[in-house]
């Protein structure tokens, strides 16, 4: 019996030392900065200003409570950036969203019922944008954007239209209410992201039992009551966590829009981390950027928690 | 339909099976064509690449980018590899190391505040880094560690996903073989390196791979804290060199496929891999 409570005792200070490092380092760099990225948002904090007390809050840098939250809806030029920045941000999720599952689900279902060797192959080759880094992307989409002698423009002369002066930079150039410079971020976020949910809708069709079809199959269901009725009932869950990490990744969107047009022309693809960015480290801003960033979060978990609510199921199959 | 897809489908060729495949296709051309586009780019001459109009082949392939890439003395392009590399490669053994160690607490060890330790760890995978960027900032100004690589591996030591899956692997692992560590007279930290690391060989490798690509491929957080130029990690020396030849559009077209080809390399080497791993852990 002493032997074992002895056994007991060096296996937990075995776990405890080695966790009590890890949590310190998680407090440190995650905690302490989420607390400190709230408190930042009721200050008028600048890292150039010196200040004064715990981690120069106060002094140069004053507590402002909600001024910065206040300033939001104000009529400064910030603000307006700033409310311009998230709708932008919303324009590009929403349309993102719907797309994206446009693309991914039947493609899905069409490359789930190829043979083996060609669901390998084509799986693959879509896969392969989204590993690819993200500023060779904008970089590339960028010159097929190019309004003299880029491929899209060069296309379309081919055929025997005239294409637009430029893709990325004339804030006249408006299709159906959205510029064109956030239809080209749109489609070049779709072509480097598709990939990805194509991947899981496949896993998750593959995991589909085959008697539920053959069920519906014997019933007499034709092919679009088995896609209604039969397979996407039986996808909410993945459909769940697909619509999640995909509004996730593009409300956070940053590098296509920041390298491909640096969010104009005239603000109009200025997506709201590129606006938390440039507020904290080209104007010091902190504390209002601290304030947007905050904002960012909250839509963030409400998207979230709204896809939950709507898309939970109970039942297993 | 190449004849080899009767071959395919016993019952032979229907009209939905060459819609079907017709689609594959035309989504096949889509996703290659902008990789191709970026290569013959490349291969094309200053003059040809700005032509209005210009042949999508290049009349005269030439290497001369590729050359003048690698000779310019701004752009020691093996200094922006090694640092790439040195990240990536630093980020990924820490993270294995932390993950590997800390699962295996959480899936064999029983202690009093267990739970709420993996609480708190599952509570961090929620926060999103724009949220704590700022702070992250400050802290690393205070560290000193503002313009040094160091500053791009400090804040990404420990993986609360990679914690999560290696726990899940681990406590797949028979109790057996860790009591039979035991009777030898193994310590902890033996057990774990010499019996559990040894059958974590798959698991290590999906989060390997995936915190190396998404190191090599990180932007916003080397913009922040790199200044200076040779410290430049490979995506901030593409935009750095795309706004210095904006007027060239092939060199950087060159540049593009400097950076995106190890990449690729890897992809194609463990491509079965990467995409089973995306399919099981919704890992991004």
């Amino acid at each position: 019996m002493g032997q074992r409570g002895q056994l007991q005792r060096t296996q937990q200070r075995f776990a405890y030392s080695i966790m009590t490092p890890i949590m310190l380092y998680l407090m440190l760099f995650s905690l302490i900065p989420m607390i400190w990225a709230v408190v930042l948002g009721f200050f008028d904090y600048s890292p150039v200003r010196l200040g004064s007390g715990l981690f120069g809050l106060g002094g140069d840098n004053p507590f402002v409570a909600l001024d910065n939250y206040i300033a939001m809806f104000g009529d400064t030029q910030a603000a307006h950036l700033f409310r311009t920045s998230l709708r932008n941000t919303f324009l590009f999720s929403f349309l993102v969203l719907p797309l994206n599952l446009a693309i991914t689900l039947p493609l899905a279902i069409i490359i789930e019922r190829s043979h083996a060797r060609a669901k390998g192959f084509f799986r693959a080759v879509y896969f392969l944008p989204t590993v690819t880094s993200a500023v060779a992307v904008a970089l590339i989409w960028g010159a097929i954007y190019s309004p003299q002698a880029g491929l899209l423009s060069s296309i379309i002369r081919s055929v025997g239209m005239t294409p637009p002066k430029a893709w990325l930079t004339d804030p006249q150039a408006i299709f159906m209410g959205i510029p064109i410079a956030m239809i080209a971020l749109i489609v070049a976020h779709l072509w480097q992201d598709f990939g990805y949910n194509l991947v899981i809708f496949i896993a998750a069709l593959q995991g589909i039992p085959a008697n539920l079809r053959e069920a519906a199959m014997v019933d007499g269901a034709n092919e679009s009551q088995m896609f209604w009725l039969v397979t996407l009932p039986l996808l909410r869950p993945t459909m769940l966590f697909v619509c999640v990490m995909t509004l996730l990744s593009s409300l956070q969107m940053f590098i296509l829009a920041q390298v491909m047009t640096g969010g104009g022309p005239r603000e109009q693809t200025t997506t709201i981390l590129m606006s938390i960015y440039q507020n904290a480290f080209r104007f010091q801003n902190m504390g209002w950027a601290a304030a947007m960033s905050f904002v960012l979060f909250l839509i963030i978990f409400t998207f979230t928690m709204i896809q939950f609510r709507v898309l939970k199921t109970d039942w297993e199959y | 339909m190449s004849p080899s897809t009767t071959r395919i489908v016993p019952f032979g060729i229907s009209l939905g099976m060459i819609a079907r495949y017709a689609v594959l296709l035309i989504g096949l051309s889509v996703t290659l064509l902008p990789f191709v586009y970026v290569l013959v780019s490349s291969l094309k001459t200053p003059a040809e690449i700005i032509r209005v109009q210009p042949a999508f082949f290049p009349k005269d392939a030439t290497l001369q980018n590729y050359l003048t890439i690698f000779a310019d003395p701004r752009v020691p392009v093996a200094t922006f590899f090694a640092n790439s590399t040195l990240v990536a490669v630093g980020r990924v053994l820490i993270t294995l190391f932390t993950s590997s160690l800390a699962g295996y607490i959480f899936a064999r060890y029983e202690f009093s505040g267990k739970n709420l330790m993996f609480g708190v760890l599952m509570a961090q995978i929620m926060i999103p880094f724009q949220m704590i960027m700022i702070p992250l900032y400050l802290i690393l100004v205070q560290l000193q560690l503002i313009d040094t690589l160091w500053g791009l591996i400090l804040p990404a030591m420990i993986d609360a996903f990679g914690i999560f899956l290696m726990r899940q692997f681990i406590e797949g692992i028979p109790r057996e073989l860790i009591d039979a560590g035991r009777m030898d007279g193994a310590s902890e930290f033996q057990i774990y390196a010499r019996l559990i690391l040894p059958q974590l060989r798959a698991p290590l490798a999906s989060l390997g791979i995936f915190t190396f690509m998404a190191t090599w491929n990180d932007y916003l957080w080397p913009l922040i804290v790199i200044t200076t130029h040779e410290k430049r990690t490979l995506p901030l020396l593409l935009t750095w060199y795309s706004n210095a030849h904006g007027s060239r559009p092939a060199l950087t077209m060159a540049a593009s496929v400097i950076v995106l080809l190890p990449i690729v390399l890897i992809y194609i080497l463990f491509q079965r891999q990467i995409v089973a791993n995306a399919a099981t852990t919704g890992f991004k």
